[in-house]
């Protein structure tokens, strides 16, 4: 029987020595919101990682922002029918469905940054020992990023949910749209208290981060969106005293060498190269004819046969500039050469467009965006910044809150016209001016993500658009008949139906 | 009906069938007559002392009133001795046998007289085997109702010397029934030869069993056990290859050919939703926590199949999926000393009957020539581009002949083979087990293939009189794998890449470099398959130990202490490298060195109490705990930049990046077991198991997993005494819960963060954040199964049958529930849902002829599995993907797992009257014909408003869940001969054929179509087979959406493997003991009518959230053809 004691002892033993700790195990390799957000830097760098997801938002918004207007169309690739492609093409052509895979990428990436916003904004409420000033900073910058992406979203999709705080549990996930009007409620909130928790730029090239300059711009383009005019000027005239200047050059602008200038009121970030954590633009690739080899532009070469091929400029638009305006050949170029069979390019010059004649016998001319097509360091993209917001917008917006409030916009408009090399626009009647500002608006800020959202907010898409479409038809083949066919309903975009699959709380907007 | 009816209606079925099985065998009884002598029958009451021989028969001559005849002086009587006896009311012939006993003297009745007599001394030899003719080394052959017996020796054989008489022949062997012939007569100077084959080993032979052993007609719970040795000739390196259709209702199917690796079990149907579907693996009592492929099919022994929850219960939470333990070779206590040799080597080449039969130079030429008329003919300014009208248009197809045949040129015909060493000796005290192995498998994909070295040490020894045992196992191995983990399969996988480059081009430049796009004009751009093979270096290195030592202690009488520790270590390295020709990303050569080290402990102390009251009840109690750690490191370092290819590594690269990381698990058990039967008759058995996982929310760690079954041997009783060919008849039922906490991560339970970078104003800037939703309440994914099952045998175990329903409730489902996207995250894992599986299995194991030369055994296993969804979160439906090109498959509340989802297909628009009265794809107001045209897909509008769209117009269109499944196997030996052939079937599963149907008959044009597409739809008048749409622009996308053409039948019938064996006659050989040489075909045929080329394919695995029955392509698996020899050394 000793033998049993001893051997119970021992059982006892090493049931006792099996502590519950031994199953209470933690990432190593990462941290887990238990443990984290906890410190200044550690907040810092979750505002980084909500920057940092912009950069999927700016690869697909074209697709929705400039394609979708008559800026921009695609290159054929009737060969290749896959859904990579037509989804892409659908957008261009207003014959998107609820299922385009690009649609629920654009949602998906935008909430993204609202995600990241929202978590910092939740728990720098209840987090303790970090600095008035961060707190300030960070609340700040998410405000801004946030407000700017339901900036985005509500005038895509109309009243979309409304997450302002963090998502902890699945049940969270699932919320109902809100009005309209409510989104833009909750978007002045933000960009009004990014205003007043953000610092003006303290040195030129800026740091890149949001600024109240960033903030005051979005607010008074929200306010020029909802006609609330005098509000937009009183913002507008405040950044002046940031700081903020034109740069002399426009081509300067978009130069990776001149990033977050004086004249950048919020750009998107990006690197080239292959160091860890650099993260290259590829845009560069996209809006390029599909080839096997790019180098004639490109410098390296670049096989963009499954990139590229998108956001190609059109004759409306190449048309559209004023003779003498140097903004023309900064903005687009001409890329020449052969189709074969399976509408890959071959490259054979690249000219400008600037009193460009044609192609010779046997080539195509096909343009493209210039304003990004910087020679990369690497295959993987350039050091191309997008730009969100420039002062030149910023005197556009002052120019039309100024007009349509019946006080002369001329200041601010020759401003912009002057550094394009162009004559001052003198005085006229109030819808003469609102055209001009708007044409304007269409060059100076062309391939910037503007002009769909002019279009729409103007009331002039569905007249656009459609005679664009007719005259469109006749000049390219391969644009299907059934396509520009704009209606009321396709000035806003379909839910994702996976979106609107899972969560029966959503509508889905008329006509889809 | 609910579940309870069903479940009763399932019982009376049971019973009926087994009462049926009853009534036949009574008919077969007969009563046998027994007849004796009378003289040596009559009783006396005699005491013997230690007297000599002659006085001991005087005396009993005197009580029997027999007379005895007998020459004393002759006899020597007075000097042989007895031992002391004494005999109440016994034959006479039991007191002469006893008090005779070795005396060398003989006795027999002579007309009412007793003769006594010298005897000679003669011999009884011969051979002892199992069913299959196996001899059985160790058995034991005894001439009943004496001391007198002998071991068999390692080839079965033995020799008796015994004195001239009638014997009856007693031989027994563990597990075996015992063999009794009768009347063997022994001449003087004589050798009688007695072969004997015991049977019944499947009954009282001691099953492997959670935690110990059992004896199969204790078992309660449903237990298969497969022995490794006769499938031994198989062909393979994956031991899983050779379980296909052994075991009803274990899945086993092949999925993909890729050599060591793509093999899927699936035990019950599975019990999950999400993660991993493979039942947990335990290898001598350790629980594996890495893969499978390393264990080399050599070194095991046999296989125990655990399905029901009272047979995994002691598994818990790791049981729902099924268990396969696995037991290696440990040499057998006395058996002495053995050294056996096996190789084979075999070819391995595609079956071609199924290779998809692609457009060739000539085919596709005409192909693009006719898509070009007819873009011209139908379509308003149809551009024809230069090239293209170069290539097709002003060349007359023929001119091409046949091109490239890319298959031919990427497939071979590879070797396969197979060496291994073993070496066992065993005394009473001690055995040890060595075995060393080599195995190659060439891939039938040009450069791939994989290398395995393994070997096992298994020792054994018993001390202090047999009270304490210990011993180890520990196999190391190292296996290389090259180029065997490239993307083979699935879509864009490079096996698809083979059929879609186009044959008009040449895989070499005019330089003989290879040409990085092998596209022709009208095509998308493909990268050379060929090149990609060769120019792709992806080598894995994987080392391996496994490793377990035991001590079991009989602390007192009937109690043990059980202790069991053991360690899964695993390492990996892979060197990676691909030229930059062939680059997704053109000239970006990369390379990638990564390694992995992970390794898992586990250690488990328990006491096992057996003791048996008055007799007739016996008790085993079990009681203790386990703990397991996981822990594995990784890291991963990429180059880019490399000037060339001439240096692979990264040394070479401009710029390195990399990166590192750690995760674990942990499991903290409690078990317990009792098992009760009384008089082996009426059996029960509880177990419980308590798992705390490190896995699982903080609310939810710990999970219970109890489980009740009970038995009653039917044929124990007495009123079965009548049926005297039924040998056993064993009723089971059992009641269990189980549970599954496999899935890919570790800490899904908590939110868990990720680095993203961002770059401000050109500073790389680290930033990190969420980046997965962790869910504090996930908790146990349990499985509550309920069996009904009994077992049959009959003839002296030359039949038997197991039957088992099962019915199984698997809740609180883990899976990766799709969250709206809104929210920043895509899915959280939650428990999302309830599904139900039942099914019945019946095996059926026959020995259809046992005769001295010739013998005939026969396998039969057959399932039928049903599953239904029950209950799934909100809305109620999973769906596969939101793109609706590859949205398979949908799971859906009150839809099996897995149905196929899509349109249904209604052919082509005959004409335009067809057209006009028909809807449309997206059609609208303003275009009426949507993307439809007469000669493009026609599908159903199922909702009725007219126009076919994506949202409204899909639905289940075709079930993967087969009726049912199972196999035949069948061991015929004749002589010195032996054939085995193994199958497998499936019948009634659907297949989806999204390889067909998605790219091989896509008329775009942008990839090679099949032969067949090239008979599509021109014209009205020319409208073709009726299947192939027409080429026009901006039609051809519906194409590629799943629809009912694409669903196929995927029943099989495959023959998988035939071996033919002989064994080599050998007297007094110096070298070997036996030899025997064989020859094998592995996957020998394949009949379906399934047009795809495996009809076991899978998506990815058998995890049914990922698709069942999906065919995107796989590694082709090949036939092999191979010759062996097996040879056991002196």
């Amino acid at each position: 029987m000793k033998k049993i004691y001893i051997l119970m002892g021992l059982v006892l033993l090493t049931a006792a020595s099996c502590k519950k700790s031994f199953i209470d195990l933690a990432p190593k390799s990462s941290y887990s919101d238990q443990n984290y957000y906890q410190t200044d830097a550690q907040f810092g760098q979750a505002v980084t990682a909500a920057y940092s997801a912009l950069r999927y938002v700016v690869t697909t918004d074209y697709l929705f922002s400039e394609m979708r207007s008559d800026n921009t169309i695609y290159q054929s690739f009737l060969n290749n029918r896959g859904t990579a492609y037509t989804d892409r093409e659908k957008l261009s052509d207003f014959m998107d469905a609820s299922t385009d895979s690009y649609t629920a990428a654009e949602w998906q990436k935008t909430y993204l940054v609202i995600s990241r916003a929202n978590i910092v904004i939740t728990r720098l409420k209840t987090a303790s020992g970090i600095p008035d000033a961060s707190v300030k900073s960070y609340d700040g910058q998410c405000k801004f990023l946030r407000a700017l992406m339901y900036f985005k979203l509500v005038r895509l999709f109309g009243g979309v949910p409304l997450f302002v705080k963090e998502v902890t549990t699945p049940e969270d996930a699932f919320l109902p749209r809100s009005s309209v009007n409510d989104v833009y409620k909750q978007i002045i909130a933000d960009a009004t208290d990014a205003i007043n928790e953000l610092p003006v730029p303290t040195k030129f090239p800026q740091t890149g981060v949001a600024t109240k300059g960033s903030a005051t711009v979005l607010l008074a383009d929200v306010y020029v969106t909802l006609k609330r005019w005098a509000d937009a000027e009183t913002q507008l005239n405040t950044l002046a005293a940031m700081g903020y200047s034109l740069n002399a050059n426009y081509a300067d602008t978009f130069l990776p060498a001149n990033k977050n200038s004086k004249e950048s009121l919020f750009e998107v970030q990006f690197l080239d190269g292959t160091a860890t954590g650099s993260t290259p633009d590829s845009l560069c690739f996209h809006f390029l004819p599909r080839s096997k080899n790019t180098s004639l532009i490109t410098s390296l070469a670049i096989d963009n046969t499954t990139t590229g091929g998108w956001n190609t400029p059109t004759q409306d638009l190449i048309s559209s500039y004023e003779t003498g305006d140097k903004r023309l050949d900064a903005s687009i170029g001409i890329a020449e050469g052969v189709y074969d069979g399976s509408n890959y390019f071959t490259y054979s010059a690249a000219k400008s467009v600037v009193n460009y004649s044609g192609p010779p016998s046997g080539k195509t001319a096909v343009p493209y965006v210039k304003k990004y097509e910087h020679t990369p360091a690497y295959i993987s993209g350039s050091a191309d910044d997008f730009p969100i917001y420039r002062y030149s917008e910023a005197l556009l917006l002052l120019a039309e809150a100024q007009n349509e409030q019946g006080k002369s916009p001329l200041i601010a408009l020759n401003t912009v016209r002057a550094r394009a090399g162009l004559p001052a626009v003198t005085g006229a009647d109030q819808t003469t001016l609102r055209n001009s500002i708007l044409h304007e608006r269409r060059i100076e800020l062309a391939f910037e993500n503007k002009r769909w959202h002019d279009l729409v907010r103007t009331g002039n898409a569905i007249t656009v658009m459609n005679a664009f479409g007719v005259k469109l038809k006749t000049q390219i083949s391969y644009i299907s008949p059934d396509s520009y066919i704009v209606t009321n309903d396709k000035l806003l975009y379909p839910l994702p139906q996976a979106e609107v699959g899972l969560n029966t709380k959503l509508t889905q907007n008329p006509g889809y | 009906m609910n579940f309870y009816t069903l479940l009763w209606k399932q019982f009376m079925r049971t019973t009926i069938l087994a009462f049926s099985i009853l009534l036949t065998v009574g008919l077969l009884y007969v009563q046998a007559a027994n007849v004796k002598a009378q003289g040596l029958n009559s009783r006396i009451n005699v005491s013997v002392g230690n007297e000599n021989l002659s006085t001991v028969i005087k005396n009993i001559e005197s009580k029997s009133n027999l007379i005895f005849a007998y020459d004393e002086a002759y006899l020597g009587l007075k000097n042989i001795y007895v031992k002391p006896a004494s005999f109440t009311n016994a034959p006479l012939e039991t007191v002469l046998t006893n008090v005779l006993r070795y005396s060398g003297i003989g006795f027999k009745e002579e007309a009412g007289n007793i003769l006594l007599f010298k005897q000679g001394s003669g011999k009884i030899a011969g051979r002892i085997t199992d069913e299959t003719g196996a001899p059985l080394p160790g058995a034991s052959v005894k001439i009943a109702g004496t001391g007198t017996g002998v071991m068999t020796n390692n080839d079965g054989n033995y020799t008796l010397t015994v004195p001239e008489g009638t014997y009856t022949i007693e031989v027994t062997f563990v597990g075996y029934s015992k063999n009794e012939t009768k009347d063997v007569k022994v001449a003087a100077n004589k050798t009688a030869t007695l072969n004997v084959s015991l049977t019944g080993g499947n009954l009282l032979k001691e099953v492997t069993v959670s935690y110990g052993k059992q004896r199969a007609r204790d078992i309660t719970g449903s237990i298969t056990e497969l022995s490794a040795a006769p499938l031994k000739d198989m062909p393979v390196i994956q031991f899983a290859q050779q379980l296909e259709g052994k075991v009803a209702g274990v899945s086993v199917v092949q999925s993909s050919g890729q050599p060591g690796r793509g093999i899927d079990f699936r035990i019950r149907g599975a019990a999950s939703f999400f993660t991993d579907n493979q039942p947990l693996f335990v290898i001598d009592g350790m629980p594996i926590t890495g893969s499978i492929n390393n264990i080399n099919p050599d070194e095991i022994e046999s296989f125990s199949i655990l399905k029901d929850a009272s047979a995994t219960a002691l598994y818990g939470s790791r049981a729902s999926n099924g268990v396969i333990l696995i037991t290696t070779r440990h040499a057998k206590p006395g058996t002495g000393t053995s050294v056996e040799f096996n190789a084979n080597y075999g070819v391995q080449s595609i079956p071609g009957n199924k290779v998809p039969k692609v457009m060739n130079a000539e085919q596709f030429a005409e192909f693009m020539r006719e898509r070009a008329q007819d873009g011209l003919l139908y379509e308003k300014n149809y551009n024809i581009a230069n090239d293209y009208k170069a290539a097709y248009l002003d060349v007359d197809p023929s001119s091409y002949g046949t091109g490239t045949n890319w298959y031919k040129l990427l497939t071979r015909t590879a070797p396969i083979q197979n060496y291994d060493v073993t070496i066992q000796s065993a005394t009473e005290k001690s055995s040890s087990t060595a075995i060393v192995s080599y195995s190659d498998q060439q891939g039938v994909l040009i450069n791939t293939g994989t290398r395995l070295f393994s070997a096992r040490i298994n020792k054994d020894v018993s001390v202090a009189n047999g009270k304490l045992k210990i011993g180890f196992n520990l196999a190391p191995s190292y296996r290389l794998d090259h180029n065997n983990r490239l993307t083979t399969d699935g879509v864009g996988g490079l096996f698809e890449r083979i059929f879609e480059a186009s044959p008009l081009i040449s895989p070499f430049n005019a330089d003989g470099s290879y040409n990085r796009v092998v596209n022709s004009p009208g095509m998308v751009a493909y990268v050379n398959p060929l090149a990609q093979f060769k120019l792709t270096n992806d080598d894995y290195k994987t080392t391996r130990i496994l490793g377990n030592g035991y001590l079991n202690y009989e602390v007192l009488n009937g109690l043990m202490l059980k202790v069991n520790v053991g360690v899964d270590k695993g390492g990996e390295t892979r060197n990676y490298y691909q030229s930059g020709i062939v680059t997704s990303t053109a000239n970006n050569p990369t390379g990638t060195s990564s390694s992995v080290d992970n390794g898992s402990y586990t250690a488990e102390g328990y006491l096992n109490y057996t003791k048996t009251f008055h007799q007739d009840h016996h008790l085993q109690v079990l009681g203790g705990y386990s703990v397991q750690k996981y822990s594995s490191t990784a890291n991963t370092l990429t180059g880019l930049g490399f000037p060339n290819d001439d240096i692979p590594y990264l040394t070479a690269a401009t710029s390195v990046t990399g990166n590192s990381s750690y995760t674990d698990y942990s499991l903290l058990s409690v078990i317990g077991r009792i098992n009760y039967d009384y008089q082996g008759k009426y059996l029960l058995q509880g177990a419980f198991r308590n798992d705390g996982s490190s896995r699982f929310g903080a609310n939810s760690k710990y999970g219970n997993f109890p489980s009740v079954s009970a038995g009653w041997v039917v044929s124990d009783e007495k009123f079965m005494e009548r049926f005297k060919n039924v040998d056993l008849f064993k009723i089971r039922a059992s009641y269990g819960v189980t549970g599954n906490n496999f899935f890919s991560s570790n800490y899904v339970a908590q939110s868990t963060t990720s680095n993203y970078y961002y770059d401000y104003n050109n500073t790389i800037t680290q930033g990190t954040t969420i980046s997965n939703l962790g869910n504090a309440n996930l908790q146990w994914e349990r499985s509550l199964q309920l069996d009904l099952g009994f077992d049959v045998s009959l003839l002296k175990n030359r039949i038997s049958l197991t039957y088992d329903y099962y019915h199984k409730i698997s809740d609180h489902l883990i899976q990766a529930r799709p969250l709206p996207t809104s929210s920043g995250y895509t899915t959280v894992y939650d428990n999302v849902g309830k599904l139900a599986f039942w099914g019945h299995e019946i095996t059926i194991n026959t020995v259809n002829i046992n005769n001295r030369d010739f013998k005939w055994n026969s396998a039969f296993n057959i399932s039928f599995d049903r599953n239904i969804i029950k209950s799934l979160v909100s809305p109620g439906y999973i769906r596969r993907n939101n793109t609706v090109t590859s949205d398979y498959f949908r799971q859906q509340v009150g839809h099996h797992l897995g149905e196929f989802y899509g349109f249904v297909f209604e052919g082509l628009y005959k004409d335009a009257a067809d057209l006009a009265n028909s809807p449309k794809y997206l059609a609208t107001a303003t275009s009426p014909n949507g993307s439809s045209d007469v000669g493009t897909i026609k599908v159903k509008d199922l909702n009725g408003d007219g126009v076919i769209d994506d949202v409204n117009d899909r639905t289940f269109i075709g079930d993967p869940t087969p009726t049912f499944t199972g196999g035949f196997t069948n061991n015929f030996t004749y002589k010195r001969f032996d054939l085995n052939i193994h199958t497998s079937f499936s019948v009634g599963g659907k297949i989806l054929n999204a390889a067909k149907w998605a790219y091989q008959t896509n008329m775009d044009g942008s990839r090679v179509p099949l032969v067949a597409a090239l008979d599509h739809w021109r014209s009205p008048e020319d409208p073709g087979s009726g299947i192939y749409p027409r080429t026009k622009t901006g039609t051809t996308a519906i194409g590629r959406e799943v629809n009912t053409q694409w669903i196929e039948n995927g029943s099989y019938f495959a023959i998988k493997n035939i071996s033919l064996g002989y064994s080599i006659p050998f007297k007094n050989n110096i070298a070997f003991k036996s030899l025997r040489v064989f020859a094998s075909v592995q996957q020998a045929f394949v009949f379906t009518g399934y047009s795809g080329m495996n009809p076991e394919i899978n998506l990815t695995g058998q995890d049914p959230t990922q698709g069942i029955g999906i065919d995107e392509n796989a590694y082709p698996i090949p036939r092999t053809f191979s010759l062996g020899i097996s040879a056991s050394i002196k």
